[in-house]
């Protein structure tokens, strides 16, 4: 079982301390604005909440992220509150992208995307992987995926 | 290359003229009050003249400049007024042609027409219109076309009515069938009047708000059985009247309507899953639906708000005796509903709790309503359903289940609206196990097999719900397996039947297969001891490194070409599918 590279928690906690930026500077402005009195420390407070949160649920999620390449299939395993193990059968891929967002290009992360006819298709993705690995891994997913040969996509 | 029908642009013209007419003239004669100095009615007659004729050009350009043509191996559509657009389909990717006529087209004689692939978030060839016979005569030679032969040999397949619905099945139709969404509708403005109405109720009725309470929400109960009864009624008489589904070769083809009356083909070997529905109602009587999914429909607007009607093309049967519909699905797909395999009995008391729990809510936000606004609602009538909950945790136990055929995997979910799922072996895509913190805490799982049908975009995969969680981690693996297996076997199957064809011998390369992605002759030769030595770990690729780049490129242009893979990638998506996994264990 494979992990994510570990610097995907800081992206994953930078989102966090924005969200709990915005929240907090939302909850500031209404302290100033709002026509009924908001507590002065309200915004703290939010900040705070979502801070703690989000930074606890990204470094969750990072502990219970996991994928595999097995024999036919890649196997995925993520999910903090709701549990999700997927199954990708390698016949069943339709293409791979590899994708490095402004963000992710900054962590010097990319990710890679795998594509199946399914109605959930877009579902899988595996975040938080070095460049190269994200090129390597939609090679090997790509040539697996040929090797599988599949009937008609769907 | 062939135009639409001449009649299509007096049709399209009188379409597009009359919404925006209105909309102008309502402007111009009603708005217009200020305006009237300087362009009074005459001016506006004269505004709303030219555009009609700026129209009416508008739809003669756009008849002149649409040509359609069936090449020996796509369907090509070329169209624009200003830009032009040329479309090859291959017949291939062709999963269903469907034609549809409302009254007017009908009068004159027109039909839509419209030609879906698997992909995409759009029909990919529409054509607005051609005459009736046209597109019944485009539906048969695509449906030709598709098997490889040429268009002169015209070998007539042979027809099978399957399916009629009688006049008076039509009536059991309607009276079985249920629409909730009028009701909705009726719901939110009924509540929107609600403070109004309440007060006039209140003020006789002062000291009895208990008996008012009751006989209120008795009758709103009986008010929104009936009208959705009613909807329900009109719905299916004017979608199901004179349903007739038929199979012509390899193809079923359906008719169905009373205004607008739809024609519709569903090629079997795209077909992706066959769903057993029924309700109390059908179930004591002894009826049931069978829905057909193919994986054509691209999601329309009106199914992400989650209902697949409109399009209505999945439903194959709207009704018939139950016994019929399991010898269709015998016919179809060569299976028999299997002995469940039950959730385990502990998930009762989940159940159980899990409604009661949600009538404690009702409870506390009444007693929450009646401190706060000072009010005597009861709010304790809620608890007295408590046994009701009980009973109900027992139902959805008992109607929910899974089983494993030799080449299907069977679900059944459901108690108000029971859902039997044959998904065969090779059709699945992706099995996911999910468990939220709650199914932990019970030790049980789902586990969903994710398939192309399109009837799963709106919430409705083969799901094995709250299973054990050991038996989650099996079934996961079974199926991926079993995909292997099933995929493996058909493979077989058809090479043989192409060597037979060909009458070749059993090592001879397969160049001359017709379908796929364009393999070429290594890459063939490849995946042949692929198969034989199947329990190879695959990852160790020494030997292909030369084959591989003729084999990807072929691979990627086509895909690329006739883009009938995976819809864009999106964020939204996949929020989307999480959201989608936590509300499913809310409500399952």
């Amino acid at each position: 079982m494979n992990r994510l590279h570990p610097r995907i928690r800081l992206l994953w906690v930078a989102r966090a301390v924005v969200v709990a930026l915005v929240v907090g500077g939302l909850t500031g402005a209404g302290v100033l604005f709002a026509p009924f009195s908001i507590p002065i420390y309200a915004p703290v407070v939010t900040g705070g909440f979502f801070l703690v949160t989000g930074v606890g649920f990204a470094l969750l999620r990072y502990r219970a992220w996991r994928y595999e390449l097995r024999d036919d299939s890649l196997y995925l395993q993520r999910g903090v509150f709701t549990k999700v193990n997927t199954v990708v059968p390698f016949v069943r891929i339709q293409h791979v992208d590899s994708a490095r967002g402004p963000i992710e290009r900054l962590a010097g992360l990319a990710s890679t995307i795998v594509y199946t006819a399914g109605s959930r298709g877009a579902d899988v993705s595996i975040p938080g992987l070095t460049p190269d690995g994200a090129e390597d891994l939609q090679e090997r997913l790509k040539r697996l995926a040929i090797r599988a040969e599949g009937d008609d996509a769907v | 290359m062939t135009h639409l029908s001449p009649l299509s642009v007096p049709y399209r013209a009188a379409q597009r003229s009359v919404s925006i007419v209105f909309a102008v003239a309502f402007f111009v004669f009603s708005g217009g009050a200020a305006f009237g100095g300087f362009l009074g009615a005459f001016g506006g007659i004269i505004l709303l003249g030219s555009l009609v004729l700026a129209i009416a050009g508008y739809e003669f350009a756009y008849y002149q400049r649409f040509e359609y043509e069936l090449t020996p191996d796509t369907f090509d559509i070329r169209s624009g007024v200003f830009g032009r657009r040329n479309r090859e389909i291959p017949y291939r990717r062709i999963q269903n042609v469907d034609i549809s006529r409302n009254v007017a087209q009908r009068l004159f004689g027109i039909a839509a027409v419209n030609l879906e692939t698997a992909g995409g978030g759009e029909t990919e060839g529409s054509l607005r219109f051609v005459a009736y016979d046209e597109a019944l005569r485009i539906q048969t030679e695509v449906a030709r076309l598709k098997r490889g032969e040429s268009a002169g040999e015209a070998t007539e397949p042979d027809r099978e009515v399957l399916f009629e619905l009688a006049p008076r099945e039509l009536a059991i139709v309607g009276a079985l069938s249920f629409d909730l969404r009028l009701p909705g509708l009726v719901f939110v403005f009924v509540t929107s009047a609600f403070p109004v109405a309440s007060s006039y109720i209140d003020v006789p009725l002062p000291t009895s708000g208990v008996v008012a309470t009751a006989v209120g929400l008795g009758g709103l109960v009986l008010l929104v059985a009936l009208v959705s009864w009613g909807a329900g009624f009109i719905r299916a008489v004017v979608n199901y009247y004179d349903f007739r589904l038929t199979r012509v070769g390899d193809e079923l083809q359906y008719e169905r309507g009373l205004l607008q009356r739809y024609n519709g083909s569903i090629p079997l070997d795209k077909l992706q899953t066959l769903t057993i529905e029924d309700n109390p109602l059908k179930r004591h009587f002894g009826f049931a639906t069978l829905l057909i999914e193919t994986a054509g429909y691209a999601p329309s607007g009106d199914s992400r708000n989650g209902s697949s009607v409109g399009r209505g093309s999945e439903a194959a049967i709207p009704l018939a005796r139950r016994e019929r519909v399991r010898s269709l699905v015998d016919d179809l797909e060569g299976v028999a509903e299997p002995t469940y395999e039950r959730p385990p009995k502990r998930i009762r008391r989940r159940y159980a709790v899990r409604y009661s729990l949600a009538l404690g809510a009702i409870a506390l936000a009444l007693f929450g309503a009646n401190t706060l606004l000072d009010r005597a609602i009861p709010w304790y009538v809620p608890l007295a359903l408590v046994p009701v909950a009980i009973v109900a945790g027992v139902y959805q136990w008992r109607h929910r289940g899974y089983g494993l055929t030799d080449d299907h995997v069977v679900t059944r979910n459901g108690f108000w609206k029971r859902e039997t799922r044959f998904v065969p072996y090779y059709r699945i895509q992706t099995i996911i196990d999910t468990r939220t913190i709650f199914q932990r805490r019970w030790r049980v799982a789902t586990v969903t097999a994710d398939t192309a049908g399109s009837l799963s975009l709106v919430g409705g995969d083969a799901a094995a719900v709250d299973i054990g969680g050991d038996d989650a981690v099996d079934l996961r693996e079974t199926l991926n397996d079993r995909l292997r297996d099933a995929l493996a076997e058909r493979r077989e199957e058809r090479r043989r039947a192409r060597q037979a064809a060909l009458g070749v011998s059993v090592d001879a390369t397969d160049e001359s297969e017709p379908d796929d992605d364009g393999p070429t002759e290594t890459s063939t030769d490849d995946r042949a001891t692929e198969t034989q030595t199947d329990d190879e770990p695959t990852e160790t690729p020494t030997d292909d490194g030369a084959t591989e780049t003729p084999t990807e490129s072929t691979d990627t242009d086509d895909s690329f070409l006739w883009g009938d893979d995976v819809e864009a990638p999106d964020e939204e998506g996949e929020a989307a599918v999480e959201d989608r996994s936590g509300s499913d264990s809310n409500d399952r």
